[in-house]
């Protein structure tokens, strides 16, 4: 999710909110299938019943509690970018800290803090397990450089043909 | 050769590798969110001991769970 090949700034809320969207309604599709098979009485007419009950009733909210999220974390994501001028993974924890801020303002000042402090952590979380995965996949793969050098030999194979023909 | 070559010169994983990279690490994540929440409220509603520590390593394993499960569906999603 968190990859730096993202969209370009405006789009990039629709972008976020459209795939948080997706996101939410297909993990709690998910989720809420199991657990309202979980939650039926026996009998597994019931079963299935109550299964999708739960995911008609329960999957749409979650996807649009995922996309205020990411809309909103999106959009303080590129007010920061166009204020700082500069895309670093402290614009991600920043706008993840004030989007749980601002989502439990409502509840006053202790929960506000708590909720972004939640956010900020996670975010953190998420971008330096994606700082991590980046250095180690350009460590692990070899193959990186050899396909980077391969235009190299190129030309060296086609120095070789002109002299050969020389 | 048709090899699908990103923008660094390595391949571009294929679809079913982004989905499990993705698990992995909404999992790593999940589990470390897990470890400094469940902490907190495992030791506020009173567990001590041996006690903390089954609760603290259950959290951990659900929300890795979870975590995994949401990043998994939205790597899945985008290729």
């Amino acid at each position: 999710m968190e990859e730096y090949a993202r969209e370009p700034c405006p789009w990039r809320i629709v972008d976020d909110c459209g795939g948080a969207f997706t996101m939410g309604a297909i993990g709690g599709g998910i989720f809420q299938a199991v657990k309202g098979f979980r939650n039926s009485p026996s009998g597994m007419n019931h079963r299935m019943k109550g299964s999708l009950t739960a995911i008609k009733t329960r999957a749409p909210q979650l996807g649009g509690s995922f996309a205020v999220w990411g809309g909103l974390f999106s959009m303080i994501d590129c007010g920061l970018v166009k204020v700082r001028g500069k895309e670093d993974p402290w614009n991600s924890i920043t706008s993840g800290a004030m989007t749980g801020a601002i989502l439990a303002a409502r509840n006053g000042p202790v929960a506000m803090f708590g909720s972004a402090a939640m956010g900020g952590i996670l975010l953190a979380l998420i971008e330096g397990a994606g700082i991590l995965l980046t250095r180690f996949a350009s460590a692990q793969f070899p193959t990186g450089p050899q396909f980077a050098e391969e235009p190299a030999p190129m030309p060296a194979s086609s120095f070789g043909d002109y002299r050969q023909y020389q | 050769m048709p090899v699908s070559v990103g923008p660094y010169g390595q391949t571009q994983p294929s679809c079913l590798d982004r989905v499990k990279m993705g698990f992995m690490m909404g999992f790593a994540v999940g589990m470390a969110a897990g470890a400094m929440f469940g902490t907190f409220s495992c030791l506020r509603i009173g567990m001590r001991g041996r006690e903390l520590m089954g609760g603290v390593g259950k959290t951990m394993m659900q929300s890795g769970g979870t975590f995994g499960t949401f990043m998994a569906i939205g790597m899945g999603i985008r290729c």
